[in-house]
This record gives structure tokens, C-alpha cells and sequence, in this order.
């Protein structure tokens, strides 16, 4: 479980960008993150992690046994520990280009490995089996060889769930995972992300009312660094105009629109 | 102005004097900087006693000890391989180690890698020591090591850092800070990412800088020779002391196919390099 209590931050010039945010995410649940671009939730996200610190605030993360620690307010060695159970897909793509698929998937248990192996690329056997399953399960074993500079969005993407299951987090964060997606893959990687949700909390930025509703179990809605909405994912059009304002009712009619015709 | 009721003649003649009163202003900015330029020009020639006179003297002179050193005394040139090779080596020895010199001075001088006062002070180091010339490096070195390829390789190795640093550097700089920040987030630490991340991201620059600085080193080494580092560079200076022009010539003619041969491996490889990062 994660627990984010009051977080603020502010500029030096006083703008608040988080003011006071607060949130649970149990095991199980899968909370999609909205609101409009500014508004804070990728810095809620970082703060996630730890690769931001809040002003005030606290970050609660729970592990198996139910102990909670406060990662606002642990050194850089305890971090480093806490972010080895911490899962990570970012917005667009953040692998190392020229390493192949599957050495991308093998950074995912970096934190869990001693500096003199990782020295010589030393993974084990069972370790390189398990990272080539990681792969298998996002249906890209078959590229286990290929630089992922030579990979599609797509199938970048899949490289970074599956880095993300074979880290074995505790917790799964999503920053835009779909922003790049045509719309076959967004639902595809959508559909890979969900079922992590059943061992860890999973919590994902998105811009896509539509992909939320359909796949999160809760909604977050963040404005001008504030929550202005918690709960069921399925929005009114009401909810929707109030948190991307009144253009989105001529742009939402079009997305209903054209979708309709797609999935069938 | 209105031309159309001009004669033809009348109209260019017009036209060419609108676009020179139009020339003249927008370049009239150039005219008193290229007046001082061409005086320094002329004062910097009289300091030191350069005229188009000596130019032609020594032109003519220069041509005539070509001729008189010709032909190349092939006879010595057995005697230039094996020299020509330990020039190589040197090279070679120096380019690698100051490849890997480069690579740590880089990482000390990232500024997302190392910390900011680390990272202030490399890089002053690095431009030191590219104000430094190799030259005056072997010169040291030699007081300290006496003559022979050892002071050569150590001051080419050296004389790496000052490029290839600056230039890793910055290509360490450029990296997707999204990259680090995901290694970061699974716990990483500098080391491993440096490993997982900087160092296969940064490769085919890094050899491509390393594969241009030898052919830097070629060129160097066969100076450094001549110095007193041994190879190629020291048969040339000595055949010249001993007046023997011929097998100076023969000298020569091998360095000038070693750093050509060099330069065109050089290119080919970094062209091999370029291709690869491509899709397949």
C-alpha cells in the first residue's frame, strides 16, 4: 500500500504546484491519474519515488509485512533500497538504446545486484531465463536479441513492462505510459499493465478519459495542484468539462465518435 | 524611380546605381575592420621580415633541395620499417590509454554524473591540458624517463585528455536525462549506471573520437620522434644530421603513406561505426 499525505511544493516565486495532495493505493487497485497538462501529476508521481522531494508531506510506503517508511525522509542509501521494489514506466522512452531488449529487462534488478557484477554484466543463467519470461509475457520474447533503438514505440513499451515485472516491484508507477501509443496499442499495453495491479498497487498518469474508464478500478483527478476528484472511474461529462474546461465538450463528442466505429 | 518611359541603356545604367548605393551601405560595416586587418598584416610581415621577395627565394630553394634529394635511397629502406612500425605502436599505445584516461576525466567532468565542484575543476584540468603541447609534455617526460617510446606513448596518452575529454564530456552531457532517471529509479547507483547506461550509450562516439585522435597520434608520434621518442620521426631527423638526403627522402615517403594509410583506415571505420547505429 501507498499512502501520500498533504504533499505541497511550491517555486521560489510562490506559484504552488502540489498543495496538499493526499491519496491511499491498495494492492489490487490500479488508480489512473488525470487532469489537465501543469496541473502536477507528474510531480506527484516523482514524488512517488523519491526522484522529488516535497516541501512538506509525507510518502508512506507499505511493504509485505504491513512496516511503513516515510521515503521523504530516509537517506540516499535507504532510497536506493526502497526504489528496488518500485517499478518504473516512463513517459516515451527511457531504455538504454543501444543496450539489447533483454539487457534493458535485466536493469530492472540493478538495485538488487552487487556493483562488482553489474561491473561485468554478471547475471545468472536462471536470472537471464527469468528476464527472457518477463519478455515472453508481454509477447515480445522473439526480440530478446534486438537493440531497442531498432524497436517500435510500441514494443519499447513492452520492454519497459516486462523491466517492470522482473524487478518484482511492490509497487508499479506509470508516468503517460500510452502518451506515444496509436490507439491498438495504447489499449494493448493498457491491458499488460492491468493485471499487475493483482499482486502490487499501481497507480499511472494518463490524458485519455476513455482508456482510464475502461481499465482503471479508481480515478484521481489533479487541478492546479489540488485533488478535485477521487473515486469511481467513470466520469460525468460534467466532471470532465470541470477538469479540462469547456473545450473538451466539442473534443469529447468527437472521441465518442470515432472510437465507436474502431472497436467493432 | 519610374523606367518605363527610359531607354533601355539608361534603365541598366540607373539599376546599377541603385544596387551600388545599396551594396555600399549594407557593406560599408566591413570596410574599416578590413583596412585594420590589412594593416596588422603589413606591420605583423615587416616585424618579423617577411616579404614576397624571400617567399620566392626560398620556394625556388626548396624545389632545387627536392631535386637534390631525389631519388629515395631504397636501399634504406629495410632499415625504415622497423622504425616506421614502433612509430605505430606508439601511437597505437597512446591512443588506447588515453582513450580510457579520457573516459574517466569525462565521467569526473559530466555534470550529471559528478558533482558540481568536481565537475568545475575536471573541466579546468582538461583545458590545461589542452593548452599544454604534446611536445612540451615529452620534454618533461624525457627528464624524467630519459629518451625512448616510453615518454612518447605517456605524453600522447596525455595529450588524449585534453580532447577526447572535452568531447565525451559534453557527449555525456547530451545523454536523455529520462534514460538516467529510470536506472536511478530502480535503484541503481552511479556506478552501474554508468555501466548500464553512459558507457553503451556513448560507445560509438567514443570510438570514433578515439579512432580521429590516433590519426592525431600518427602525425604526433613521427614529431615526437624527432625529439627523442624514438620510431620513424628520429630516422628522418638523423639522416638529416648526417647529411644523407636520399635516405632522408626514403624517410619521408614512408611517413607520408603511414598517416595517409592511417587517415583513410581511420575514415573507413568511423563511416563502418556510423552505419551500424542505423536501422537494419
Amino acid at each position: 500500500m501507498i499512502e501520500v499525505k498533504n504533499l505541497t511544493k511550491s517555486l521560489p516565486n510562490g506559484r504552488m504546484l502540489l498543495d496538499g495532495i493526499s491519496f491511499k493505493v491498495r494492492k489490487g487497485e490500479f488508480v489512473g491519474i488525470l487532469g489537465p497538462s501543469g496541473a502536477g501529476k507528474t510531480l506527484t508521481l516523482r514524488c512517488l519515488n523519491g526522484l522529488l522531494k516535497p516541501d512538506t508531506g509525507e510518502v508512506i510506503i507499505h511493504d509485505e509485512n504491513g512496516n511503513g517508511r516515510d521515503i521523504c525522509k530516509i537517506n540516499k542509501r535507504e532510497l536506493r533500497r526502497v526504489r528496488q521494489r518500485i517499478g518504473v514506466i516512463f513517459q516515451g522512452y527511457h531504455l538504454v538504446k543501444r543496450l539489447s531488449a533483454l539487457e534493458n529487462v535485466m536493469i530492472g534488478r540493478l538495485g538488487q545486484i552487487s556493483t562488482a557484477r553489474s561491473l561485468f554484466y554478471g547475471f545468472t543463467d536462471g536470472e537471464a531465463a527469468e528476464a527472457l519470461l518477463a519478455l515472453e509475457k508481454v509477447k515480445i520474447g522473439h526480440l530478446a536479441e534486438i537493440k531497442t533503438g531498432n524497436l517500435s514505440g510500441g514494443e519499447m513499451q513492452r520492454v519497459a513492462i516486462a523491466r517492470a515485472i522482473f524487478q518484482l516491484p511492490t509497487l508499479l508507477i506509470a508516468d503517460e505510459p500510452i502518451s506515444n501509443l496509436d490507439p491498438s496499442n495504447a489499449k494493448v499495453i493498457m491491458k499488460m499493465i492491468k493485471p499487475l495491479s493483482a499482486t502490487m498497487p499501481v497507480v499511472g498518469v494518463f490524458h485519455q478519459p476513455d482508456m482510464t474508464a475502461k481499465y482503471c478500478t479508481r480515478v484521481i483527478a489533479i487541478k492546479d495542484g489540488k485533488v478535485i476528484y477521487d473515486g469511481d472511474p467513470k466520469l460525468s461529462n460534467d466532471m470532465l468539462v470541470e477538469i479540462y474546461g469547456e473545450e473538451l465538450s466539442l473534443i469529447e463528442q468527437q472521441e465518442h465518435a470515432v472510437p465507436a466505429m474502431l472497436i467493432n | 524611380m519610374n523606367n518605363r518611359n527610359m531607354p533601355y541603356r539608361l534603365c541598366l545604367l540607373t539599376d546599377f546605381m541603385k544596387w551600388r548605393e545599396f551594396s555600399f551601405k549594407r557593406y560599408r560595416k566591413w570596410l574599416l575592420p578590413l583596412l585594420i586587418l590589412a594593416a596588422m598584416t603589413e606591420g605583423a610581415a615587416i616585424i618579423c621580415g617577411a616579404t614576397f621577395g624571400k617567399l620566392e627565394e626560398g620556394l625556388l630553394k626548396g624545389i632545387s633541395f627536392l631535386g637534390f634529394m631525389f631519388p629515395p635511397d631504397w636501399s634504406a629502406f629495410a632499415e625504415m620499417v622497423q622504425p616506421a612500425f614502433q612509430s605505430i605502436v606508439i601511437a597505437f599505445l597512446g591512443t588506447v590509454f588515453g582513450t580510457i584516461l579520457s573516459v574517466v576525466f569525462a565521467l569526473l567532468a559530466a555534470a550529471n554524473i559528478s558533482n558540481p565542484w568536481v565537475r568545475n575543476i575536471t573541466r579546468l584540468l582538461i583545458g590545461l591540458e589542452r593548452s599544454i603541447p604534446e611536445i612540451v609534455i615529452l620534454l618533461l617526460l624525457i627528464a624524467a624517463f630519459g629518451l625512448g617510446s616510453m615518454p612518447g606513448i605517456i605524453a600522447l596518452s596525455l595529450g588524449c585528455i585534453g580532447m577526447l575529454g572535452k568531447l565525451l564530456a559534453d557527449t555525456i552531457e547530451e545523454l536523455d536525462p529520462i534514460m538516467m532517471e529510470s536506472m536511478e529509479s530502480v535503484g541503481a547507483n552511479k556506478m552501474q549506471i554508468i555501466v548500464f547506461g553512459v558507457l553503451p550509450q556513448i560507445m560509438p562516439n567514443l570510438i570514433s573520437y578515439a579512432l580521429f585522435r590516433f590519426e592525431i597520434n600518427i602525425r604526433l608520434s613521427v614529431i615526437l620522434g624527432a625529439v627523442g621518442a624514438g620510431g620513424v620521426g628520429y630516422e628522418l631527423d638523423y639522416s638529416f644530421g648526417m647529411l644523407q638526403y636520399h635516405r632522408a627522402f626514403t624517410a619521408l615517403l614512408v611517413i607520408i603513406v603511414m598517416i595517409f594509410g592511417t587517415e583513410r583506415l581511420s575514415y573507413i571505420l568511423r563511416g563502418k561505426i556510423k552505419m551500424e547505429g542505423a536501422l537494419k
